[in-house]
């Protein structure tokens, strides 16, 4: 006889008001697999796993854990049947430790020696390296999904959720964290749920894997019995040109207006202890400069300094010549620099205010008068971002918090890109977005460009860099250490550039 | 409202109800008479509801101005002190300065907010030169108001009374001139209707509308909620934080100055005047989520309480009943959202 499967979803159905989150959806998992979950923005992945955690309760269908029928009201008992996530979002406290984060989801005395001790033990059993007492607000993304996983790890579950864990980690990382993941369900005979958008790392990471479109599952195949193409064209319902989600888009095309002389944004010394330690870099109008390099190298420390989070050590920025005061709020953006922060949920929203007014924050004064905000004015506008960025909501009046992750991303590149800045900065812009979206936030990018805006893409992934810009930096310990002609660039002498070589 | 939240909720309205009922029973006394008592003293009859409405006015000015500061993140609660202040600046101005006519209200009332505000803007300062905590520093600033209230009212040539003869002065103010009281809305018989609870009503419009409808108040509440997001869009945080608790400090002195001038009290300034409104005001904000307009008619809920609370007292039932029915219902209002709050981040 069959093992039971470690957990059995049977005819799971959600609705938020008129929205169907998941429509009827079956899915056994089985303990020693990886089993992918695909789908476009939207289609109900992440509610599908918050049900299972007792986030969410399922309007009807049932769950069955190892053969028997559960009910899950809340994660307390989520990790009690042995059901534990990653979420799509960090839910880490950014004050504390990181010992202290790890120790923060369990019941019980809690023992600094004793969990320290359990992180290490942890980091040393899934090859996690990460220092237990490191305040988690200094950590890079890649090292705060290593706490995340830990953190859940460390309840020994036997059914582990990964919501777009490695929307944040560079391939290497990625790698790195299938290897652990293929341990966990090998060595573990724990059950592992994956989500992506990342095609390739569906094909090569799992075992079986379900497709759900707007709800509904359209595909349930075993990883080695299908393809990049079928799974695509299910996940959307059409055929697609395969572009950014299998890396081989084509290279990037020359920029229609050539680079003009003129630099748009000039950063000269910038200095941050820690994270930068003179940086210059020069973009000019009408060019996508890529800046390359692994997580933690400062990528952050440059974006808070563009985002008018922190006022540099040292260093000025000067946007179409002129220096900026640094230390005035919205200098920056009154300058005509538009950014995309790397953690949308820190700056990039404000996750209680409505779709509609974050689509607007940045530009309030575009929407209303002298006193009084035009309520009607900042609809219209909302409407027309939505509708023009595809943007999926309950209603533009919905708090933000209620979008999928993707299309919160939309609502941040939205706003940024209909700004018409001179400059526009998006870190990891690509984050979070299904593959028809990437497609077409690389089309918005190079319009950005051909209108002569300078673009800067702060990115960790090869192909993003490689797909979009014309010229690429590297940078490494807040450095820039290398600089050349995309055309030029591979990943050999990339790597080499990234690896402080240079 | 989830559904463990509106349970959460229904358990502790009950406990609200019961609990008390089950101590006066254990006391001695019959809780439904003590219900009627509460009900009698507060909207019994006019005289019942005419306390009532007055007792709603300056706890809903201190609840309107508590739902600013605390919508910008600068959390303020120190309200009791800010309203004795009030009432300190009120009285000085009343008896001091020689304002002719009615005019003498508006100036007392005035001086009163902008003593408050710029009693609450020190905590702002104090935050922005040297990052002292704003809940902390407003608090601690309550019991220093105190101690100035207490050493006015007992140094002669500050404000304390004068006397003729050999009687000595009690700790309190000569009292307001007439003119600056706060007079009635309209003739009716019985029943009086405080300016006190038009100018709280009005007041709660406006920064209901300043909150909801203007930029100010958009910058204000994005501030609140996330300010790096705020900071990126270029709000300054501090400053709208320290404009926020300044505002909200001048509501607190406004109800200090109401205080002062309606009949809740002797029309003098003593250390007593303040008679908690400023912590109940800030229950009121709490149980009105932060929404000025909610904090109408909670603010009344609060009133009838208290009125209806008092005339419990006489009937023999310890006082502190009510405010352990006063906690519970806080409590009920409150705990769901928390609740909520938790089970996101677990
Ligand atoms: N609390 C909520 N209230 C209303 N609608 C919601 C709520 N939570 C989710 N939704 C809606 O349910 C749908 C599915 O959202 P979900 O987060 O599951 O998508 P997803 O597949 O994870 O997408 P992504 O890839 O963008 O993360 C979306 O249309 C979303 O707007
Ligand atoms: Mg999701």
């Amino acid at each position: 006889m069959a093992p039971e499967p470690a957990l059995r979803l049977r005819g799971i159905t959600k609705r938020y008001g008129a929205v169907v989150a998941c429509d009827g959806v079956d899915l056994t998992l089985e303990r020693g697999e990886i089993h992918g979950l695909l789908g476009e923005n939207g289609a109900g992945k992440s509610t599908l796993m918050r049900i299972l955690l007792g986030l969410e309760t399922q309007d009807s269908g049932a769950i069955d854990r190892d053969g028997r029928a559960v009910t899950i009201t809340g994660p307390r008992q989520a990790a009690a049947l042995g059901i534990s996530m990653v979420h799509q979002h960090f839910s880490l406290v950014d004050p504390l430790a990181v010992w202290e984060n790890v120790a923060l989801g369990q019941s019980g005395p809690v023992r600094r020696a004793a969990v320290r001790a359990g992180v290490r033990a942890a980091a040393e059993r899934y090859g996690l390296a990460i220092d237990p007492d490191a305040r988690v607000g200094s950590l890079s993304a890649g090292e705060r999904q290593r706490v995340e996983l830990l953190k859940c790890l460390r309840r020994d579950p036997a059914v582990l959720i990964m919501d777009e864990p490695t929307s944040v980690l560079t391939r290497a990382e990625s790698a790195e964290l299938f290897a652990v993941l293929r341990r966990v369900v090998a060595a573990e005979h724990r059950a592992v749920v994956l989500i992506s958008h990342k095609l390739a790392e569906i094909t090569t990471a799992t075992d079986r894997v379900t497709v759900i479109r707007a709800g509904r599952v359209v595909l349930r195949r075993a990883t080695a019995a299908t393809t990049e193409a079928e799974l695509a064209r299910e996940m959307v319902g059409r055929e697609v040109t395969l572009g950014a989600a299998v890396g081989v888009l084509p290279h990037a095309p020359a920029p229609a207006a050539p680079a003009s002389s003129q630099a748009a944004l000039r950063l000269r010394g910038l200095t941050t202890r820690p994270g930068l330690d003179d940086l210059c870099l020069t973009v000019h109008a009408g060019e996508i400069v890529g800046l390359y390099g692994a997580e933690g190298n400062g990528q952050k420390s440059l974006g808070d300094v563009l985002s008018g989070l922190t006022v540099p050590d040292a260093g000025t920025v000067e946007v179409a010549g002129a220096p900026v005061d640094l230390r005035r709020p919205g200098a920056l953006s009154a300058a005509g620099l538009g950014i995309v922060p790397e953690d949308r949920h820190h700056a990039g929203v404000v996750l209680d205010l409505s779709v509609a007014e974050n689509l607007v924050m940045t530009r309030l004064g575009d929407v209303s008068g002298r006193v009084f905000v035009d309520r009607r004015r900042l609809r219209r506008r909302a409407r027309a971002l939505a509708d023009e960025y595809g943007i999926t909501a309950p209603s533009l009046d919905s708090p933000l918090r209620t979008l999928s992750g993707g299309n919160q991303q939309r609502v941040v590149l939205a706003r940024e890109l209909s700004g018409r800045p001179r400059v526009l900065v998006a870190a990891q812009p690509s984050r979070g977005l299904d593959v028809g979206a990437v497609e077409d936030l690389y089309a918005r990018l190079r319009r950005c460009a051909s209108d002569g805006i300078a673009v800067l893409v702060i990115s960790t992934e090869l192909e993003e860099i490689l797909a979009l810009t014309t010229r690429v930096a590297t940078i490494f310990r807040g450095r820039i250490v290398g600089e050349l002609p995309t055309a030029q660039a591979d990943a050999e002498r990339l790597g080499l550039l990234t690896g402080g070589a240079a | 409202m989830t559904r463990t939240g509106a349970w959460v909720s229904a358990v502790i309205v009950a406990a609200a109800v019961v609990l008390p009922g089950l101590l006066i029973a254990v006391t001695g006394g019959s809780p439904a008479a003590a219900l009627r008592a509460l009900i009698q003293g507060s909207l019994g009859d006019a005289t019942a509801v005419s306390q009532t409405l007055l007792y709603a006015a300056p706890l809903l000015l201190v609840a309107v101005g508590a739902c600013c500061s605390a919508r910008s993140g600068a959390f303020n609660i120190g309200q009791e002190g800010q309203v004795l202040i009030g009432a300190l600046a009120g009285a000085a101005a009343g008896l001091r300065l020689a304002v002719p006519g009615p005019a003498l209200l508006v100036v007392v009332l005035l001086a009163a907010a902008l003593a408050a505000g710029a009693w609450a803007w020190l905590s702002a300062l104090m935050n922005r030169l040297r990052g002292v905590d704003i809940a902390v520093s407003t608090l601690l600033m309550t019991f220093l108001a105190q101690q100035v209230v207490a050493f006015a009212v007992t140094t002669p040539w500050l404000l304390q009374e004068s006397r003729l003869g050999a009687a000595a002065a009690l700790p309190q103010s000569n009292k307001l001139p007439s003119r600056a009281l706060l007079g009635s809305l309209g003739d009716h018989p019985g029943l009086q209707l405080n300016l006190g609870l038009a100018v709280g009503i009005v007041v709660a419009v406006l920064v209901a509308v300043a909150l909801d409808r203007t930029r100010w108040g958009f910058r204000l509440t994005m501030a609140g909620l996330n300010p790096a997001a705020a900071r990126h869009a270029g709000i300054s945080v501090t400053a709208v934080g320290g404009i926020a608790l300044t505002v909200s400090g001048a509501l607190a002195g406004l109800a200090g100055a109401v205080l002062l001038t309606s009949p809740l009290s002797t029309n003098r300034l003593q250390p007593d005047i303040s008679i908690n409104i400023g912590w109940d005001g800030l229950l009121v904000a709490l149980v009105a989520r932060n929404r000025p307009l909610l904090a109408i008619p909670i603010a009344g809920l609060f009133a009838v309480l208290r009125a209806g609370g008092n005339f419990l007292a006489a009937t023999g039932v310890p006082p502190y009943l009510v405010d352990v029915v006063k906690a519970l219902l806080t409590l009920a209002f409150v705990a769901p959202a928390v609740l909520r709050r938790r089970s996101v981040i677990a």
